[in-house]
């Protein structure tokens, strides 16, 4: 008896190991040496110029080696006028990694640019930069700048949607379950707007290799996760603690507000650091209007609570200060690949606030989320955000 | 308040992500202090780096198609008389297409080729020889060669592909007329063939001799490297700047003949500039008497001829395309005049 335990257990080991030991033999004749298996054509150098800094009398240029194999950096141009250049730490590029390419030029303030960069093969890569503009020292100055457009676009407007409370207060069910789904149909066109940047950050300024269009979707579903299991555990906890299910929804709702200010401070920051002064504007006016229907989101829940004034002000310091913290790490230390990460992990905290919203409205009655309250107000979520980015 | 050490918690999670994204970004702002270099800029700044200097300017790299060498190399062929007296010239020429060339520091390019360079030689005749250019293909693709000049139908290099790996084709004409020429392979697609180096110059000189003159031979050419039909260098004899950080030596008061062809392709033109100075301008070289006394000549494609001037002054003069995008690209150069002192008579100036 002892025995054949013994080799049933043999067995099932042996029967987890065999499969797996046939994985690595067929990984290992895919990719291994001497496979010519995936030999799918000559591969192609490829870098990317992730960032341009203009200084005085230099044009600063990060190059990354985004392609399948090592590159040489071996020439430099403005405008396609060869221009002699230093490259740090040295032209030799590896995979991912970057270097510095200083090109000494005088250029003029917002005029637009063409950098370009030529490999050893003789390939030639170019960034166009559509008003030179000195790039961004961090002086407190700036900063405290940065801080008072934050909270013109984060924190006021949040405020002003949350003084919609004592209207909400006033309402019957249906029509409060017709704001919950408003404000789930703002979030959904907010969280698709944030892909939709993302993305567009990625085609302009991220290597193909980075599979940008996956990394969105990997990081929004992992943000989207991350914040579900978090979430899930904090609506619990409100049942055993002075925290009420009202007060937990709105606190994720702002939470997810707020990494999706932060992708919005990052963007006007990125936009003022990189000298467009009308896009940067434009931002502005448009992420101030759009951040005032978050006030109502997060209004919405909290108006079957006994409101404390402290409690609302905070819910809006949490959706609306990270606009500032956004605009400091978007003007100062700007990046795409940095750029993406957060507009993806905004994308999926709305997300996963729709969710929690669309909950609590079966909790409170809808079980199939069918009724005209709600129908209509999702639709009407998503028309309003629509309206108001043409608008803009 | 448990809600809040959760919001915390999420707070460090995207921290967390956020940092390592920045490091992720700026990798190497952990390396360590190196050795300082200097380099001057066009406009005199003095850049100081610890990295590496990109510069196809001041950097003598060691090419290997010497611009130097092509520019007073003539090749006048192996020489044979007919019984009634007439010369023969004989020529062999030796088409690849496999090799790759460092064309500017730190650029490789794959160039096809005339005898191993680009342009090809500079073959030579006097008018009335017969020259006899034996062509041997060693390229992978069909190669020919097509003489501009008077020649049979036959002798035309267009419609006698020759095979690669080896195929043979003699050509032989009389030379004529009077003047420069270009040659080059006449194969379809015919743009390829002539962009990646298959040309070369074709002199036929006057039975009467022109003057003794310091000669040289210009071939103003450009490179696609990345294939877009958009030259990314231009040059007088293939490699860019090469005149400028290797200034061409002539004397004072010596008769300079530069025989210029323009094989540029994509662009509808090219020109030369000559700088403190103006030449005599033949234009094809068909003429004994110049058409022009200017410092400009404007070049559409195989377009060429014949410029003369001597400097008066010693020092160094620029000549470039007055297309500056050409001359910013690498269409530049510069001759150093020297006192000459196997001049009979020199006048300084306001004397
Ligand atoms: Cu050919």
């Amino acid at each position: 008896m002892e025995l054949s335990n013994k080799s049933s257990k043999v067995k099932m080991i042996a029967s987890g190991i065999i499969p797996f030991a046939f994985l690595v033999i067929m990984i290992a004749y895919i990719f291994g040496p001497g496979s010519d298996l995936l030999d799918l054509g000559i591969p192609l150098p490829e870098i990317t110029m992730e960032k341009v800094d203009f200084v005085d009398s230099e044009i600063q240029v990060t190059v990354r080696n985004t392609g399948p194999m090592p590159v040489e950096v071996a020439m430099a141009d403005i405008n396609d006028r060869i221009q002699p250049a230093a490259v740090e730490p040295d032209r030799y590029l590896d995979r991912y990694e970057t270097a510095l390419v200083r090109i000494p030029f005088e250029w003029n303030e917002a005029e637009p640019y063409i950098i370009g960069i030529t490999v050893e093969d003789g390939t030639r890569f170019e960034k166009e930069i559509e008003a030179a503009a000195p790039a961004l020292e961090p002086t407190l100055e700036l900063a405290v700048f940065f801080a008072i457009i934050g909270t013109y676009v984060g924190i006021i407007p949040v405020m002003i949607g949350l003084l919609w409370l004592p209207f909400i207060k006033k309402i019957k069910k249906s029509k409060y379950h017709f704001f919950l789904a408003l404000t789930a149909g703002l979030l959904l066109f907010l969280g698709i707007d944030s892909i939709e940047e993302a993305i567009q950050v990625s085609d302009e300024s991220l290597a193909d290799s980075f599979n940008g269009t996956l990394l969105i979707a990997t990081i929004t579903i992992l943000s989207f996760l991350g914040l579900h299991y978090t979430g899930e555990k904090l609506i619990k906890k409100s049942e055993t603690s002075r925290l009420t299910k009202p007060v937990a929804i709105a606190l994720m709702i702002a939470i997810g507000i707020g990494l999706h200010n932060f992708g919005e401070g990052l963007a006007i920051g990125a936009a003022v650091g990189l000298g467009s002064i009308a896009f940067s504007t434009f931002l502005i006016v448009g992420f101030a209007l759009h951040n005032t229907t978050e006030g109502i989101a997060i209004a919405s829940p909290m108006s079957r609570e006994k409101t404390v004034i402290w409690k609302l002000a905070a819910m809006g310091m949490i959706a609306g200060a990270p606009a500032i913290f956004g605009a400091w790490v978007g003007g100062f230390v700007y990046s795409p690949f940095s750029s993406v990460i957060f507009l993806s992990i905004g994308a999926g905290a709305i997300f996963q606030v729709i969710m929690t919203i669309l909950k609590w409205i079966r909790v409170e009655g809808d079980k199939n989320l069918s009724s005209a309250a709600v129908v209509s107000g999702f639709a009407i979520g998503m028309l309003i955000m629509y309206a108001t980015s043409i608008l803009v | 308040m448990v809600a809040s050490r959760s919001g915390i918690m999420m707070v460090l999670i995207v921290a967390m992500v956020a940092i390592s994204a920045i490091f992720f970004v700026f990798p190497e702002g952990i390396n360590a202090q190196k050795e300082e270099k200097t380099f001057v800029t066009h406009s005199g700044g003095v850049v100081k780096t610890t990295g590496e200097i990109l510069d196809p300017l001041y950097t003598s790299a060691t090419v290997e198609f010497d611009p130097m060498e092509f520019l007073r190399d003539f090749n006048y062929g192996r020489v044979t008389q007919l019984s009634d007296g007439t010369t023969v010239r004989e020529f062999t020429i030796i088409a690849n297409d496999d090799e790759i060339m460092e064309v500017s520091p730190g650029i490789f390019y794959n160039v096809w080729t005339f005898n191993g360079t680009v342009p090809g030689p500079t073959i030579r005749a006097t008018e009335g020889d017969i020259v006899r250019v034996k062509f041997i293909n060693n390229g992978e693709k069909e190669h020919t060669i097509h003489f501009h000049g008077i020649h049979p139908a036959g002798m035309d290099g267009v419609f006698e592909p020759v095979g690669g790996n080896g195929g043979q084709f003699v050509y032989e004409f009389e030379s004529g007329p009077v003047g420069v020429h270009p040659y080059h392979c006449h194969v379809m697609p015919l743009e390829e063939h002539i962009v990646h180096g298959l040309y070369g110059v074709f002199i036929v000189d006057p039975k009467e001799e022109r003057p003794p003159a310091d000669e040289m031979v210009m071939v103003l050419n450009g490179l696609d490297t990345d294939f877009d039909t958009e030259n990314n260098f231009y040059a007088a004899n293939t490699i860019p700047f090469y005149y400028q950080h290797h200034p061409i030596q002539i004397n004072t008061d010596e008769l300079i003949r530069v025989y210029v062809v323009n094989m540029v392709e994509f662009d509808p033109i090219n020109n030369f500039h000559l700088h403190g100075n103006l030449y005599k301008y033949y234009p094809t070289g068909t003429d004994i008497v110049p058409s022009f006394y200017t410092d400009m000549i404007t070049l559409s494609q195989t377009e060429r001829g014949i410029m003369e001037f001597e400097y008066e002054y010693p020092g160094k003069y620029l000549f470039h395309a007055h297309k500056v995008e050409f001359s910013e690209k690498g269409w530049v150069g510069i001759f150093m005049v020297h006192e000459n002192k196997n001049a009979v008579e020199s006048e300084g100036y306001g004397t």
